[in-house]
C-alpha cells in the first residue's frame, strides 16, 4: 500500500509540475510547503472522495501533508459552523455550503480569494475563474462582491426512477405534473415488494421544489423581505401533498433517510422513486454497485399549479479567517479545482462539475449517459431554468439555516401523523420568526 | 459493612397463629437448580443485543442483509478500520485516559486523605459541591470550556481533554478514596508519628500501600469513565485529539452505512472496558455512586 | 472517623493542619478553576443575548432577563420539559423493576450465578455510544435480527424510532438496557447484608417466599432503592448519545429532550446565550436534586 503510494506520488509529482507555478523549481528536493499540515474538511460526497483518491499527487507536489476529514452533511455543517463562528484554526479549507454560504460569507469568517486568484505566483494564468459557471459563482460571493468560495459542484434537484420498468408494466410514462406522480406511485407502489418513494430527510431542499411547485414561498420576496410564508394556504397544500407521499407510498423509517439511504436504497431496488441532486443519481449508473442500472430513469422534478420549480445547488471550497496556512489552503484548492483535476474527476464518472469546459466536455456528456438518459442535460436544463427564475433566491439568505430546520421537523411532524399540516406549518413560522428576530432580523 | 443484628417485632400476619402449617418442602437442589437455569436464559435474552453487535463484526460485508445466522467469520470489518482515522482516534483514547487517570490521581488522592483525617467546618459544603460536580449535565461545561480553550489554544489537543475529564474524575477519586483510607486504623499511623514520621511520610509508608488495592480499583475506574466519555470529545475535539467513541460516529454516517464497520469498531472500542470491569466489578457501585450513598 | 490525639502541644497540631490543607488545596484550586468558574461564566453569558455571529456587538447586559422570558414563552423549550420527565420517570421506574428483579433472581452463592452476576454488568459500562450503537442496530429493520424475527412470524413491526408514539419508548428501553446493572448491583450489595434470624424465624413459622419479601426483604431495600431512583434521575438528565444517533430529537422533537434542546440551541445556531440560560435551568434542577440526596443522610462520610 505505502509503496503504492510512494509511485503514484513520484509519479504524479513529475506529470503535475505544470499545474502549480513557483513548484517547477523544486531544487534539491526541498518542496514549497514542506512541513505543513492542512486541515481539509467537507461534508462525504462523490467529489470529496475522489479528491481524497488524488492527495497523494498534491502531497508529492508540494511536500504538505493532509488531513481530510468529510463527516456526513449535518454533522459537517454543525462543526464547520461551530469552528467558523469561533474564527478557529482548526481547519484550513472548508467546504462553503449553499444554505449556509451567505451566513459565513457575510459574517466575515471566510477570507476573500480575490487577491489569491489574481497572483500570478500562486495560480497559474490558464486556471481561469470565469470557466466557472456565473450561476455557480454567485452563492459564493459576498455582499462586497468579492468570491469567497470556488465552486465544486453545480448540482439540480431531479427526478429518478430505479424501477421503471414497473411503472412501464403499468402502462404509464414518466410522471410530468404533480397530479402524474401521485397516479403512478399508487400504480407502482409495494409491486416486487418496492416501496414507492422516499427522498432524503433534508426537507428544507427536497421539498422546496414542490412549495413552489404549488405557489408558495419561503420568504415573502428574498432577498429584500424576509418574513417567513411558510402558513400560506398554497404552503399548506404543497406540505400536505409532500407529506402524504412520504406517508403511503415510502418504505418503513422513510422520514429518517439520509442521502446516502436513499442512494442505497435506489441502487438496491428498494425503493421506486426519488428527488436528488445529480451528485447523488450520478452513482445510480455505477455498474459495480448498483443493483437497478438496467432500469433507471430519471426526469425533471414534477410541474405544480405555478409551474416547476428544481431547486438549485452550489458547494465550494474556501479557506476560514482563522486559518495559519492561507497559502497552502490555496494551493490546495487552486489544485483540487484546476482544470486537470476536475476533468480527471469527470472522467471517472463524478456527476456534476462547475466548470462550463467540463460541462460541454465529450468525457462528461457521454459518461453521464446513463442507461439512455442524458443526465447532464437534464440537470443543465434545470440550472438554466434556475437562474431564469430566481426562485433559489431563498437560499442566499444568511438565516435561511435556522429556517432550513424548521421546515426539516414540520415535514417530518406531517408524514409522522403527529401534526396535521396547517398545525405543523404555523409552528414552523411562529419558530422561524421567533429566530430570525433572535438573529438580529428586521422583520 | 455494618451488619445489624436488630431484633425485628414481626407484623402480626406472619405470627404462627396466622399462618397455616407449611406443606411438604421442595428439595432444595432443584430449586437452586431452576434459579440458575433462569439466570442463563435470561442472560442471553438480554445481553443478546450485545452478542449480536459482536457477531456483526465478524460477519463478511454482503451477507449483512442476509437473514442465515451461520456465515463463515470473517476480519475483513476489522481491517478496514485500519485505513482512516480510527486507529489514531484509539490511540488517543488510550492517551487521554490514561493522562486524565493519571492527574486525578495525583491531584485527588491527597485531598481524599486529608478529608479523610481531618474534620473541618464546612466540609458538607465541600462534599456538596463535589457530588453536583459529578452529577452536571457536560452541556454547562462544554459551552465556557469551548470559548476558554479558543483562547488558551487547548482546543482538539490531548492535555485539553485530560483537563476537562477533570470535572467528573477528580469526584470520583475524592469519594472513593475517602472510603478506602478510612478502611486503614488510625493507630499505624500513630504509631509511625510516634516515631518522628510526618503526616505525609506515614501516608506514603503506611496508609497508602494499605490502600493500594482500593487505589488500582479506582484508577481503572478513572480509566473507564474517560474512555467512554462522548460529548466533551465530540464538542472539544477535531482531527488531532478525536478519541474513538468520536470516530465510530463518523462512520455511523458514511456512505453505504457500513455496518461490519460500525460493529468492528463498537467491538474494539468497548473490548478495554469490558476486561477492566471484570477486575474492578467489586468496586464498581462505589465509584458510580460517588460517595453519594452509604455503602 | 478518627480523631487526631493531641501529643504534644498546639504547634505540633497546627503543623499537622497545614499539612492537610497542603493536601487538600490542590484539589479544591483544579475543581475551583474547572467548575466554579466555567459555571459563573455560564451565568453571565445566561443574561446577554450572546450570538456568535456578531460577539462584540450581542455581548451586552441591556436586558439581563430576556433569555430567561424567552424560556418560558418558548414551547419548544416546555415541550422539551416534558419530555425529559417523560423520559426519566419511564427509564428510571424500568431499571429499578428489571434491577430489582434479577437482584433478586441472583442472590446466591454458587459460581455460575457470581458469573452471571458479572456479565451483567457489562450494559453498565460499555461507552455509550456502543450502546447507542447497539441498539440503532436493533431498531434499524434493515438490519435488525428483531424486526426479521417478527416478520419471519408474520407480525411485521414497522420501525419503533421513525414512529412518533413509539420512539420515546424505545429509547427508555435502551436506556434501561444500560442501566438496569446499577440497580442491580445496589440491591444485590443490600440484600447480602440482610439479617438471617428475621428471615430464618419467619420462614420456620411458615411464611411463603412471597410474604418474606413483602414484610422482612422489601422494608429493608427500599431505601436503597429511593437513592438509586434519584441518583438515575440526576444521571438521566445528561442522556445524549442515545438520542443523537438514534433519533436526533425526532421525529419532529418527540424526543427531544433539555439537554438535546440546550446543545441544538448552542452548537447547531451558536446561540450561546441562549444555551446558557437553558444549561443554568438544568443546573439548577441537578443541584436541587443532589441536595435532596445529601439531605437524605446519604453523605456517610460525616458520621464516621
Amino acid at each position: 500500500m505505502t509503496q503504492r503510494r510512494q509511485l503514484l506520488q513520484a509519479a504524479s509529482a513529475l506529470s503535475a509540475t505544470a499545474l502549480l507555478p513557483g513548484f517547477a523549481h523544486a531544487q534539491s528536493g526541498a518542496k514549497k510547503f514542506q512541513g505543513v499540515t492542512l486541515n481539509v474538511s467537507t461534508f462525504s460526497a462523490a467529489y470529496p472522495k475522489l479528491l481524497q483518491q488524488y492527495l497523494p499527487e498534491f502531497e508529492a507536489l508540494t511536500g504538505a501533508k493532509v488531513n481530510f476529514d468529510s463527516p456526513s452533511f449535518p454533522v459537517y455543517n454543525q462543526r464547520a459552523d461551530l469552528e467558523l463562528s469561533t474564527k478557529g484554526s482548526a481547519y484550513d479549507v472548508v467546504n462553503v455550503t449553499f444554505i449556509y454560504s451567505s451566513r459565513w460569507i457575510n459574517s466575515g469568517w471566510l477570507t476573500p480569494l480575490d487577491d489569491f486568484i489574481k497572483n500570478p505566483n500562486l495560480t497559474p494564468a490558464d486556471w481561469d475563474v470565469n470557466d466557472f459557471l456565473p450561476g455557480a459563482r454567485a452563492p459564493e460571493t459576498g455582499k462586497d462582491g468579492k468570491l469567497y468560495g470556488i465552486p465544486w459542484t453545480a448540482e439540480a434537484l431531479l427526478s429518478a426512477s430505479s424501477r421503471f420498468d414497473l411503472v412501464q408494466q403499468a402502462g404509464l410514462a414518466y410522471p410530468d405534473t404533480t397530479d402524474d406522480l401521485v397516479k403512478v406511485l399508487r400504480a407502482v407502489n409495494k409491486k416486487e415488494r418496492v416501496a414507492g418513494f422516499v427522498s432524503d430527510s433534508h426537507y428544507g431542499w427536497t421539498f422546496v421544489p414542490y412549495l413552489h411547485a404549488f405557489g408558495g414561498d419561503v420568504f415573502r420576496k428574498a432577498p429584500d423581505d424576509l418574513y417567513p410564508t411558510l402558513d400560506t394556504p398554497e404552503a399548506i397544500a404543497a406540505a400536505e401533498y409532500y407529506a402524504s407521499l412520504l406517508r403511503e407510498f415510502g418504505p418503513d423509517g422513510a422520514i429518517t433517510y439520509t442521502p446516502d439511504q436513499v442512494t442505497q436504497a435506489l441502487k438496491l431496488g428498494r425503493v421506486n422513486f426519488t428527488d436528488a441532486g445529480q451528485l447523488h443519481l450520478a452513482q445510480l449508473g455505477d455498474a459495480a454497485t448498483s443493483k437497478t442500472i438496467k432500469t433507471l430513469k430519471f426526469g425533471q422534478v414534477p410541474k405544480g399549479p405555478a409551474g416547476r420549480f428544481p431547486g438549485t445547488a452550489v458547494h465550494g471550497l474556501g479557506i476560514p479567517t482563522g486559518s495559519k496556512n492561507k497559502e497552502a489552503a490555496w494551493a490546495f484548492i487552486q489544485w483540487a479545482l484546476s482544470k486537470q483535476t476536475t476533468r480527471k474527476a469527470v472522467a471517472a464518472g463524478y456527476g456534476s462539475p462547475a466548470r462550463r469546459s467540463d460541462i460541454d466536455s465529450k468525457e462528461f456528456r457521454s459518461k453521464q449517459i446513463i442507461n439512455g438518459n442524458d443526465l447532464a442535460q437534464l440537470a443543465l436544463d434545470s440550472i438554466e431554468l434556475a437562474s431564469k427564475t430566481g426562485h433559489m433566491k431563498y437560499r442566499t439568505v444568511s438565516v435561511y439555516p435556522q429556517v432550513d430546520q424548521q421546515l426539516n421537523k414540520a415535514i417530518a411532524l406531517i408524514a409522522s401523523g403527529q401534526a396535521s399540516a396547517k398545525q405543523a406549518l404555523q409552528q414552523a413560522q411562529a419558530q422561524s420568526i421567533t429566530e430570525l428576530k433572535r438573529a438580529g432580523q428586521n422583520l | 459493612m455494618t451488619s445489624a443484628d436488630a431484633t425485628l417485632t414481626l407484623p402480626a400476619s406472619l405470627t404462627a397463629a396466622a399462618l397455616p402449617l407449611p406443606a411438604t418442602r421442595r428439595a432444595g437442589w432443584l430449586r437452586r437448580q431452576a434459579r440458575g437455569l433462569v439466570a442463563i436464559a435470561l442472560l442471553l435474552v438480554v445481553m443478546f443485543p450485545f452478542l449480536w453487535l459482536v457477531q456483526l463484526a465478524f460477519k463478511p460485508g454482503a451477507e449483512i442483509f442476509e437473514d442465515s445466522l451461520l456465515f463463515v467469520p470473517t476480519l475483513e470489518g476489522f481491517r478496514s478500520l485500519l485505513q482512516g482515522n480510527f486507529l489514531k482516534s484509539f490511540w488517543n483514547s488510550l492517551a487521554v485516559s490514561t493522562l486524565s487517570t493519571g492527574l486525578s490521581l495525583l491531584i485527588g488522592v491527597p485531598a481524599a486523605y486529608a478529608l479523610t483525617r481531618w474534620q473541618f467546618r464546612g466540609r458538607r459544603h465541600v462534599a456538596l459541591w463535589i457530588l453536583v460536580t459529578r452529577m452536571a449535565p457536560p452541556i454547562a461545561f462544554t459551552i465556557p470550556f469551548f470559548l476558554a480553550y479558543r483562547w488558551l489554544g487547548l482546543q482538539d489537543t490531548i492535555a485539553g481533554l485530560a483537563i476537562v475529564y477533570l470535572t467528573f474524575n477528580l469526584a470520583i477519586v475524592i469519594w472513593l478514596m475517602q472510603t478506602f483510607f478510612e478502611a486503614v486504623p488510625t493507630a499505624l499511623e500513630e504509631a509511625a508519628y510516634i516515631d518522628g514520621c510526618v503526616v505525609w511520610q506515614a501516608f506514603w509508608r503506611i496508609t497508602l500501600p494499605l490502600a493500594s488495592p482500593g487505589l488500582a480499583a479506582t484508577a481503572v475506574l478513572c480509566f473507564i469513565f474517560s474512555w467512554n466519555d462522548f460529548f466533551y470529545a465530540l464538542i472539544l475535539t477535531r482531527t488531532n485529539a478525536i478519541t474513538a467513541p468520536v470516530a465510530i460516529v463518523n462512520f455511523l454516517q458514511y456512505e453505504g452505512w457500513e455496518w461490519t464497520k460500525i460493529a468492528a469498531s463498537g467491538t474494539l472500542v468497548m473490548f478495554p472496558v469490558v476486561i477492566f470491569t471484570v477486575l474492578v466489578r467489586t468496586y464498581l457501585v462505589r465509584g458510580l455512586t460517588a460517595g453519594g450513598v452509604k455503602d | 472517623m478518627s480523631t487526631l490525639t493531641a501529643q504534644s502541644g498546639l504547634g505540633w497540631e497546627a503543623a499537622r493542619r497545614r499539612a492537610f490543607l497542603w493536601g487538600l488545596l490542590p484539589s479544591l484550586a483544579v475543581l475551583l478553576v474547572i467548575t466554579l468558574v466555567p459555571a459563573l461564566a455560564l451565568l453571565v453569558a445566561s443574561f446577554t443575548p450572546l450570538s456568535l455571529t456578531d460577539a462584540a456587538a450581542t455581548f451586552h447586559f441591556n436586558d439581563p432577563l430576556v433569555n430567561y422570558r424567552h424560556l418560558l414563552e418558548d414551547e419548544r423549550f416546555l415541550r422539551s420539559i416534558a419530555t425529559q420527565l417523560k423520559l426519566s420517570i419511564s427509564s428510571v421506574a424500568l431499571q429499578l423493576a428489571v434491577g430489582l428483579g434479577l437482584a433478586l433472581l441472583l442472590n446466591g452463592r454458587s459460581k455460575l450465578l457470581g458469573a452471571t452476576r458479572t456479565v451483567f454488568l457489562i450494559p453498565m459500562v460499555l461507552p455509550p455510544i456502543v450502546v447507542a450503537l447497539i441498539w440503532k442496530i436493533m431498531y434499524t429493520p434493515d438490519v435488525s435480527p428483531l424486526h426479521r424475527a417478527l416478520e419471519a412470524v408474520g407480525l411485521p413491526v414497522r420501525s419503533l424510532i421513525a414512529n412518533p408514539d413509539t420512539a420515546l419508548w424505545a429509547i427508555s428501553i435502551a436506556d434501561t438496557w444500560q442501566w438496569f446493572p446499577f440497580t442491580m448491583l445496589m440491591v444485590l450489595a443490600t440484600l447480602q447484608m440482610v439479617p438471617d434470624d428475621p428471615l430464618e424465624a419467619a420462614s420456620l413459622d411458615g411464611a411463603n417466599r412471597w410474604q418474606l419479601f413483602r414484610y422482612i426483604v422489601f422494608p429493608y431495600i427500599r431505601p436503597v432503592l429511593v437513592v438509586c431512583g434519584l441518583f438515575r434521575l440526576i444521571d438521566s438528565f445528561k442522556a445524549f448519545p442515545l438520542i443523537y444517533v438514534l433519533t436526533d430529537g425526532g421525529p419532529g422533537t418527540v424526543t427531544e429532550v433539555t439537554n438535546y434542546y440546550g446543545f441544538i440551541q448552542a452548537f447547531n445556531f451558536s446561540y450561546w446565550g441562549y444555551a446558557s440560560a437553558i444549561a443554568m435551568v438544568m443546573l439548577a434542577g441537578v443541584f436541587m436534586l443532589s441536595w435532596l440526596v445529601g439531605r437524605l443522610g446519604w453523605n456517610d462520610h460525616d458520621k464516621r
